[in-house]
């Protein structure tokens, strides 16, 4: 590689990076987006089965399933309410019933399903204070042989 | 025989002309431009992205999120107006290998994400072979624009050809100083 190519890389990287930041810096994005969003990440708590059955049986919480509408209806948790990540602003109304403080638990389909956190940050970014994530979802819950309509 | 070195002959020139760059340049620029354009209008979502390769820390993938954007607009204007062409090849072709790596990461994973390469929707451009396959072609572009020279045809060369027509058109013609004893 040339010395001048060198350059001219270094020279495109810098400027992305100082562009970069301003951009962010002028859109209150990434480094510098308001505390309220760059808590959103941190704001879910991630719960195994044991709790998930505990919360179910102690019957103070929801269970939101984020899968779509068919594979809510093959099988879901017992009680659960279902809304569909990807179909979330359709959902409104049905979430407006939903007291801000009571404990939602949300899941999908399993540990190599991430709708259930990016449903929960948006559940979050909504007005509900009580939020977690039961990550081995409904595989998990199915397989241990727990509450489920079919 | 001759036939095929004919053949031959006529596709290393189509290879090697300068059109052809200039259209591989523009499509493989094209599409980084595109793809940083989306990156640019949800900053944050792009960091979930990120975040989703379970790879990551949250610092990394903010920084990430904050700077490869711009680098794919930069770099995809540089290769369609045919400023720094080797050079932004060179990035270009760099970030393609890393994403590349990164969805083989997650299909090795059993990730069921986004890949979060045009677009921030978490539904949309789910990660699979697909999406490898697709990159693997655009490196294959990238890789066909190093093998070559630069190309003559850029935006500056444009205005360097308008210019030298100007100049023609306005130096007046040169008068002949022939020496007498």
């Amino acid at each position: 590689m040339k010395k001048q190519q060198i350059i001219e890389i270094c020279l495109l990287v810098g400027l992305s990076i100082v562009i970069g930041f301003l951009y962010t810096y002028i859109t209150h994005q990434g480094f510098f987006a308001p505390p309220k969003q760059a808590k959103a990440h941190q704001q879910l708590e991630i719960i195994a089965l044991p709790q998930a059955k505990e919360a179910y049986y102690s019957g103070s919480v929801r269970f939101i399933d984020a899968r779509n509408e068919f594979e809510f209806k093959l099988g879901h948790i017992r009680g659960a309410i279902d809304i569909p990540l990807h179909d979330f602003d359709r959902y409104q109304t049905v979430l407006s019933e939903i007291p801000k403080d009571v404990l939602l638990i949300v899941y999908c389909d399993g540990v190599q399903c991430n709708s259930s956190i990016e449903l929960a940050k948006k559940l979050s970014e909504l007005g509900f204070s009580n939020i977690k994530v039961f990550f081995g979802g409904w595989q998990e819950w199915r397989t241990a042989g727990l509450p489920i309509t079919q | 025989m001759e036939n095929s070195r004919s053949t031959n002959n006529a596709i290393k020139t189509i290879v090697e002309h300068p059109i052809t760059n200039l259209v591989v340049r523009c499509l493989l620029g094209g599409i980084f431009l595109y793809a940083g354009l989306g990156k640019l209008i949800a900053v944050d979502d792009f960091t979930q992205s990120i975040l989703n390769y379970k790879i990551f820390s949250e610092n990394i993938a903010v920084l990430s999120a904050t700077v490869i954007p711009w680098l794919e607009v930069l770099c995809g204007i540089s290769l369609i107006l045919g400023i720094y062409q080797r050079a932004s090849t060179i990035i270009i072709t760099g970030l393609l290998g890393i994403f590349t790596l990164l969805v083989l990461w997650a299909l090795m994973h059993g990730l069921d994400i986004s890949c979060g390469c045009f677009t921030q929707d978490p539904n949309a451009g789910k990660i699979g072979w697909l999406k490898v396959l697709e990159n693997c072609g655009y490196i294959l572009l990238g890789v066909f624009l190093l093998t070559q020279p630069e190309s003559p045809l850029t935006f500056l060369s444009l205005f360097s050809r308008k210019k030298i027509e100007e100049n023609s058109n306005t130096t007046p013609p040169e008068e002949n100083n022939d020496s007498t004893d």
